[in-house]
């Protein structure tokens, strides 16, 4: 019998299928294809199910599917507990659910499904950029609830009665952010998933790249309280890279040793660095940073910055580097034996040629610039899509391809030194930034990873040498994008082919750190920062618990007023005010109404005075005494009302 | 199953509702002070997923995840109040109960105004028990609502007091009234037995009235309408200053039935009144003329909805003291 009233009045189940549609598309780049897939069959399936006889599984098919699906998304994740394996169930049972979805309450879950797969693509993504999405989900949801609630509201209807309502919301959402206190730390952690991120890994192999990414996306930006280094000093400092084995280079297990003691010079630069998420715990900051910016992250013995966790949420923090260093201490002997170790046997020809620049210099300075040298002279060419290297990679790469990218000539740069007993080792990082006029800050992008060479000089410790710079001094100024347009995407080399445009996307890209400086990292530091600007001295939480109990009140207080409103004003009190100024006026003639006369009685009494007063006020009176006492008429009651009202105002004695 | 305290507790709250507000005087315009309002279950299950999303949101620091529960806080509070304006001065402008029969299905016609200039959706209405009947009430309009009456025994069948309720917009939560009318509704036994319905003819029973015979039988007076042949109009009665009246005959020979409740011979008195029911209302389908005499009750013998009833209301309070 439901399912014949579904027939006729299939808008619940619309409006209930779209609001968990709706969730499924939050989804739809982060859960694999099959699930999508999955869910949109059934959505479908549904839909037809609705107008036309479908044979429909059976309980015992619903519970085989359910455990089917369990098991799937178990063999796909290894775990039911996580972001990415929770949303896959969620999505994957809700779509079952939809085969069962014939009494409201059925329906009623389906919307439930769409606002937790709001909550969990929250918790998974805060840009900008997708946040009207998850605010169109909730209207839709708040929709579906509106349709389901009364069977045939009509679509429109819903949807303007619940934008409203959400409008009527939006205040109080804002006042709450503000002020509901923030928890500082977790009650428990889900592990989060790390499909689609992006960013530096841990080891270089560049033999086995054929392409280099040159994706688009933000690594992090960075905004300078005092002046910018200069370009050629923006090395942002990431990973260390000392160990190699002839075709990558990693950072081995070192980090149990003590940090090197470096001494600091030149000009401090104070900034502030917002990290998009990425998939790996490096914190990335000017070269060299001085100290850690947070408690939790380890400033290593090598000067990067570990964190204890993935980046998974955007994160932005205070870091102070200096551009100029030099060692403390020399180098241990086991630290300068394992810097200039190198696989054996391997590329000899490269090896020889490092004996032989070593022979002609006179000290390690000298043989690094004449390793440049060779570099700078030797028909090299800069190229993201270099041919790939065969087993003898450095040798392949110095004498017969000659071209590559960053890695390729740090990691042979590298290995000439090792080979000549300069400790040398690479360091991987970004370099370069784009100043964003609108925002005031650089970003640096993924296509900015870079990777250097660190070289240990006796009396300056270890050193930075970028041999890109000498095989494309442009790269420095200009980025890997720029000098290699080639490389970009098309979307991308459109997107920066007019000024207007690229200035377009700076806004924007200024809007987004907006966005996330001060939403997505809204938390109760800036919640008492918030209430120390409005004037509150030494705020806490207490502060923070009466700012916002005042919040809830005040909005609680004008949304009754309003939702009042109506009442307010309905026609009898209306009436009964144009009546008391009727009599109000008429008094003022000098013969006011004594409380036991009613609008006819005192018509009557009126009757000695003058023949104005007499007329008006017996007209009006015995309106009002029409429109109080006689029959109700709906329809031009109010209208009638509003004409009396309009009478006593404009009436004038005397 | 409703446990025995469970209904002891529902009639103490009312028994409280009913001293709290008082007995009801039509038309009842709904005030502040008498709506109850409360999350419906879809309201709870709302509540459970919202807790759980500020747990989240918290857990996490997430601001995204919190800016959308807060704005979901601001839209359930908002909906509370639009369900509690919903109702809150709507009037109950009449209710009205007409007779009905045992174990056939009634009605309780209630009617509903809005006078507020905003249309007022899903309003509905209940019994204790009845199912929820709903209308949607233009603005500044009236809609009647017919809430089904069930009665197992004739008699008379005592509402206390009904409930106005709404869910709308949203279903999350339900703001209701109880409306305490008493109002008494006459329930005639079930139409049932399958004896044959006794036919006398007039004569026999020498109610004839004076008048040549075979003529048609005079029934009585009834109000004059359009069509009426002016010779059938009580013209005496007319000039004596009484509104234009029609003499009604029945044809001659027309059956004139006479039921005794004395003279059945069925041992259950229930089975009795229901045999005699049936008569009455097979007579009054076929156009007789028909009377009834129960002990300490006689009823002429008469025709037209208005003897109908006094016949079968005189079956349904037989034997209780009204």
């Amino acid at each position: 019998m439901e399912a014949m009233a579904e027939r006729s009045q299939p808008a619940a189940l619309y409006w209930a299928t779209a609001a968990f549609a709706g969730g499924l598309l939050l989804h739809v780049d982060r859960v694999p294809v099959w699930v999508t897939a999955a869910a949109l069959l059934l959505v479908v399936w549904r839909l037809v199910a609705a107008h036309a006889r479908v044979p429909q599984p059976g309980r015992i098919a619903r519970t085989v599917l359910t455990a089917v699906v369990t098991i799937a998304v178990l063999a796909r994740f290894h775990t039911l507990n996580g972001l990415a394996a929770g949303t896959a169930l969620l999505i994957l049972m809700a779509a079952l659910k939809l085969l069962e979805s014939y009494r409201r309450r059925d329906r009623l879950v389906l919307v439930g499904a769409g606002l937790f797969l709001l909550l969990a693509a929250c918790l998974d993504r805060q840009s900008l950029a997708r946040a009207p999405l998850y605010l169109a989900q909730a209207w839709l949801c708040c929709t579906a609830l509106a349709v389901i609630a009364s069977d045939g509201f009509p679509g429109r209807a819903a949807l303007a009665l619940a934008g409203r309502t959400l409008l009527f919301a939006l205040p109080l959402a804002v006042l709450l952010f503000l002020f509901f206190p923030r928890l500082a730390g977790s009650f428990w952690t889900v592990p989060r998933g790390e499909e689609g991120l992006t960013g530096l890994s841990d080891t270089m192999s560049p033999g086995s790249i054929g392409k280099l990414t040159t994706s688009y996306d933000i690594a992090f930006r960075a905004r300078f309280e005092g002046p910018l280094p200069p370009p050629e000093q923006r090395y942002w400092r990431g990973p260390v890279l000392p160990q190699f084995d002839g075709f990558t280079w990693s950072r081995g297990a070192r980090d149990w040793r003590a940090r090197a003691a470096w001494e600091f010079a030149g000009p401090a630069y104070r900034y502030r660095i917002a990290l998009e998420p990425s998939r790996h715990r490096w914190w990335f900051a000017l070269d060299t940073p001085a100290q850690s910016p947070d408690p939790n992250v380890t400033l290593t013995h090598d000067y990067e910055l570990l964190a204890p966790r993935p980046v998974s949420d955007p994160t932005s923090y205070e870091a102070l580097s200096y551009t100029a260093r030099r060692a403390a201490a020399p180098l241990a002997d086991w630290e300068r034996l394992e810097d200039t170790a190198l696989p054996r046997g391997r590329n000899p020809r490269s090896l020889a040629l490092a004996r032989e620049l070593r022979a002609r210099a006179a000290s390690d300075t000298a043989f690094v610039t004449a390793a440049l040298d060779y570099l700078r002279s030797g028909g090299f060419v800069y190229s993201l899509e270099p041919e790939q290297l065969g087993s003898d990679e450095i040798d392949d790469l110095l004498f017969r391809t000659r071209t590559g990218f960053c890695g390729h000539y740090a990691s042979a740069f590298a290995v000439l030194m090792r080979a000549a007993d300069v400790p040398a080792r690479v360091v991987t990082g970004y370099q370069g930034g784009e100043w964003n006029p609108v925002g005031g800050y650089l970003v640096v992008r993924q296509a900015d990873a870079h990777a250097w060479v660190e070289v240990w000089l006796a009396g300056r410790g270890w050193t930075r040498v970028d041999p890109t710079a000498v095989v494309e001094p442009e790269r420095l100024v200009r980025g890997a994008l720029d000098l290699l347009p080639e490389a970009m995407s098309a979307s991308t080399r459109l997107l920066r082919a007019s000024p207007w445009l690229v200035g377009l996307l700076q806004r924007w890209d200024a809007a987004n750190a907006w966005w996330n400086e001060r939403v997505v990292k809204f938390d109760y530091a800036t919640q008492i920062d918030v209430l120390e600007r409005l004037g509150i001295r030494s705020a806490n939480v207490w502060a923070l618990g009466w700012a916002f109990m005042i919040a809830l009140l005040t909005w609680l207080a004008v949304l009754a007023w309003h939702m009042g409103g109506a009442a307010r004003s309905a026609r009898p009190e209306a009436l009964a005010r144009a009546y008391a100024m009727l009599c109000r006026k008429l008094a003022r003639t000098g013969r006011a109404r004594a409380p036991h006369q009613g609008p006819l009685a005192y018509a009557e009494a009126l009757r000695g005075g003058s023949p104005a007063v007499t007329e008006s006020a017996y007209t009006l009176l015995a309106v009002y005494a029409q429109l109080r006492y006689g029959a109700p008429e709906p329809a031009t009651r109010a209208h009638d009302i509003e004409a009396f009202a309009r009478a006593v105002r404009r009436l004038r004695l005397s | 199953m409703r446990v025995p305290f469970a209904a002891a507790a529902r009639a103490r709250m009312a028994a409280w509702v009913r001293r709290r507000q008082g007995a009801d005087v039509l038309p009842v315009t709904l005030a502040r002070r008498r709506l109850y309002i409360l999350p419906t279950r879809a309201g709870l299950a709302f509540g459970g997923l919202w807790l759980l999303m500020l747990l989240a949101g918290l857990n996490y620091g997430n601001s995204l995840a919190l800016f959308f529960t807060f704005l979901l806080a601001g839209f359930a509070l908002v909906a509370m109040h639009q369900c509690h304006r919903n109702l809150l001065g709507t009037t109950l402008v009449s209710v009205s109960a007409p007779p009905m029969f045992a174990r056939r299905a009634g009605a309780l016609v209630l009617t509903l105004e809005n006078r507020s200039p905003e249309a007022r959706p899903g309003v509905a209405a209940s019994l204790d028990d009845g199912p929820l009947i709903g209308a949607d009430l233009a603005p500044h309009g009236r809609a009647v609502l017919t809430l089904p009456l069930a009665a197992a025994r004739r008699g008379l069948v005592r509402i206390d007091r009904l409930r106005l309720t709404s869910t709308h917009p949203f279903g999350l939560f339900r703001t209701w009234t109880w409306v305490h009318l008493t109002v008494e509704v006459l329930v005639y036994p079930h139409p049932a037995g399958r004896l044959p319905r006794p036919t006398t003819s007039g004569t026999q029973l020498g109610e004839r009235p004076h008048g040549s015979a075979g003529a048609d039988e005079w029934l009585g007076l009834r109000p004059f309408r359009d069509g009426d042949s002016p010779r059938q109009v009580a013209w005496k009665a007319y000039a004596r200053g009484a509104p234009l009246l029609v003499k009604e005959y029945s044809p001659a020979g027309s059956d004139l039935c006479l039921f005794d409740f004395a003279r059945l011979r069925i041992p259950d008195i229930e089975a009795r009144l229901s045999q005699l029911a049936r008569w009455v209302v097979d007579a009054e389908a076929g156009g007789e003329r028909y009377g009834l005499t129960l002990p300490g009750a006689a009823l002429a013998p008469n025709r037209g909805p208005e003897h109908r009833h006094h016949c079968l209301a005189a079956l349904a309070l037989h034997g209780s003291d009204g």
